[in-house]
């Protein structure tokens, strides 16, 4: 039972972080309704600036956090108007390619930048073990999970409440629509760009205590991917839900399947769940079902 | 679009490929130059020629399922392992000659592409591109575990031998692998003139449209999977049995993403395309590799093998700036400029 218990609470933790990444790729895909590869170097980068901020230069945690949002978010900003905001009108699918081809030229960057080494990562949050019979809980995951609730609480509350949120929402029903009712939805792009890519930095920042800033860093990406597909690309919901479910899951086949059949099934678990998943429900858990019939 | 002057007046004429006389004079002249070219290019070039022809073989592939029949696809480098494997496995297990296994590497790739594109009679767009993804992952992983494959240490498959003869330099591969480019060339020139590549066509532009007219979707979907398979798995094979080594870390994801790049870069929906975009690419990173190191003397802040990164953001680059200002690819300024020499001297 404690071995149980153990794994459940890893693979949630790890859940938390992999549905925050998934949760900046639906918000742009809500308002957008382009699908961001991109996103997985706007993770990393966060994660960088915020290792040169804080580790290199020494500065203190909060003015650090508070430089590596506004550079992630410049970098989002950048992103969606020099190489997005042109290819409004035509087909998403270029789009889709533009923001890859985007994930190509950063990583490149990235990997110069590394030189093939991993930097090390601090672990800025508190630490400490809190135990409940023979179960331990790390308080800083603890921490990182609650961050991640945070943020998913913060988005629900702009979507609902603020006039932004609203033109988000209206943006996404329908971009003609929108702009005839008096939304800016050039503003709307931006203003969405910047968000998510903050929380991207906030999703790369978390991962990197996790699993320091290594070359594998972008790919994580391909996670927080496939949980906002298992979830449904238009749900934020659907990405807590699936995020908490495919990391619970991980942790549970790493130690109970793993063990038994060798070879590493957790790899590709998450790819054979999502390929399940995607063929009883094509639009995901929660995601809204085009229906169409000939 | 025609010569000026050239008029079809049959109907023979009309489906012909090669059309007039300075055309048939230039292909063969084309034909004999490039079946020529070993005996008197250098080692380098052969070897170069005979990647940028199997990189064409697997590109072509890619744009029957991406270009003319609209579905993404980020597989087709797993397919290419499953061809490579598969001939390895035929010939070293089972002793099958190498042109046996050729094609039957290429029918067991697209076989397992339709396994692979399942998917596409249920998903659309995003969700099938992520689906691919998780193809080539469980392809790579199943490749790694199974204990046929050799697992991490790879094979070893020889070389062709044609009787006594053993097919075992780059020279000598050459005239199988070019040969078989330009083969693999005429029947996709030709299959997207069909009636297949017609349906194709109509799937990529309005599905729903499609399944109006009569066209069987699921059929066509899974027609167009297996044809890329094949193609990947023909490519793959070459592959193989051209280096001689087969190891999971040949078959790396970002290969796949070059591919889909190079179809951008050359033009989707267009066999010309193909060629355009692989030469280009491949040109280009053969050409990073040596500039790189000119480089790393003039600015020692550099790392020391930083010739992989700088050729992906630079390959990055050009695709982000051909999606915006040529989203239709080279194969477009292609037709232009012919057009242009073509309508000479009536240009209107």
């Amino acid at each position: 039972m404690g071995i149980f218990l153990d794994l459940s609470l890893n693979g949630l933790f790890n859940g938390a972080l992999y549905a925050l990444v998934a949760i900046a790729i639906v918000l742009v895909f809500k308002a957008t309704q382009v699908v961001s590869l991109a996103h997985g170097q706007l993770l990393s980068f966060g994660a960088l600036f915020f290792w040169f901020t804080y580790v290199a230069f020494g500065l203190p945690l909060w003015l650090s956090l508070l430089i590596a949002l506004v550079c992630g978010g410049l970098l989002g900003f950048t992103v969606e108007r020099l190489c997005l905001r042109p290819l409004i009108g035509q087909p998403l699918f270029s789009s889709f390619l533009m923001t890859f081809a985007i994930f190509m030229f950063f990583d490149g960057i990235f990997q110069l930048i590394l030189k093939g080494q991993a930097l090390g990562f601090p672990d800025f949050l508190p630490k400490g073990i809190i135990a409940v019979n023979s179960t331990k809980i790390f308080v800083g995951n603890l921490w990182s999970f609650g961050i991640c609730l945070g943020v998913f609480l913060l988005i629900m509350l702009v979507f609902k409440y603020t006039k932004v949120g609203l033109g988000m929402r209206a943006t996404a029903e329908s971009h003609k629509l929108a702009q005839s009712a008096g939304i800016s939805v050039r503003r709307i792009f931006s203003l969405t760009w910047i968000m998510s890519a903050c929380i991207a930095v906030i999703a790369g920042i978390t991962l990197a205590r996790v699993m320091d800033i290594c070359f594998y860093l972008p790919w994580g990406m391909i996670k927080g991917f496939i949980v906002a597909m298992v979830g449904g690309l238009d749900s934020l919901i659907g990405a807590v839900v699936a995020g908490l479910l495919l990391g619970w899951l991980e942790g549970m086949i790493a130690g109970y399947v793993d063990p038994f059949i060798g070879g590493a099934i957790k790899d590709v678990a998450a790819y054979v769940i999502l390929l399940i998943i995607l063929l009883v429900r094509p639009y995901g858990l929660f995601g809204l079902v085009k229906i169409e019939r000939v | 679009m025609l010569p000026a002057g050239t008029f079809n007046e049959t109907y023979g004429q009309d489906t012909a490929v090669i059309r007039t006389p300075l055309q048939w004079l230039m292909t063969i002249l084309g034909c004999i130059f490039l079946l020529a070219v070993p005996l008197f290019a250098g080692y380098y070039v052969t070897y170069l020629i005979n990647y940028v022809a199997i990189t064409i073989i697997a590109v072509m592939g890619l744009q029957f399922v991406m270009g003319y029949c609209g579905l993404v696809s980020f597989g087709q480098v797993a397919f290419m392992a499953v061809g490579a494997y598969s001939s390895s496995i035929l010939t070293i297990s089972y002793g099958w000659p190498f042109w046996a296994s050729l094609p039957a590497s290429g029918l067991i790739a697209g076989l397992i592409g339709i396994l692979g594109g399942s998917p596409a009679l249920r998903i659309k767009g995003f969700y099938l591109a992520l689906a691919t993804l998780a193809i080539h992952y469980i392809v790579i992983w199943l490749v790694m575990e199974l204990e046929i494959t050799g697992g991490s240490t790879g094979l070893h498959p020889p070389s062709p031998t044609l009787g006594n003869f053993v097919l075992n330099t780059d020279g000598r591969m050459y005239y199988i692998i070019v040969p078989t480019m330009i083969v693999m060339t005429y029947f996709a020139k030709n299959l997207t003139r069909s009636r297949v590549g017609r349906a194709f066509v109509v799937i990529r532009d309005n599905d729903l449209a499609a399944g109006a007219i009569g066209i069987n979707i699921f059929f066509y979907k899974l027609l167009a999977f297996f044809i890329a398979c094949f193609y990947a798995g023909i490519a793959g094979s070459l592959y193989a049995h051209w280096v001689q080594v087969v190891h999971p870390d040949q078959f790396l994801l970002t290969e796949s993403l070059f591919f889909v790049g190079m179809l951008i870069i050359g033009g989707l929906g267009s066999i010309v395309g193909v060629f355009f975009g692989s030469i280009l690419v491949r040109l280009l990173n053969e050409g990073v590799l040596f500039a790189v190191p000119a480089l790393g003397a003039a600015f020692p802040a550099l790392p020391s093998h930083p010739a992989a990164s700088i050729s992906v953001s630079i390959f990055a680059l050009i695709i982000i700036l051909f999606l915006i200002f040529e989203p239709r690819g080279l194969a477009h300024r292609w037709e232009i400029f012919k057009a242009s020499y073509r309508l000479y001297p009536f240009s209107y």
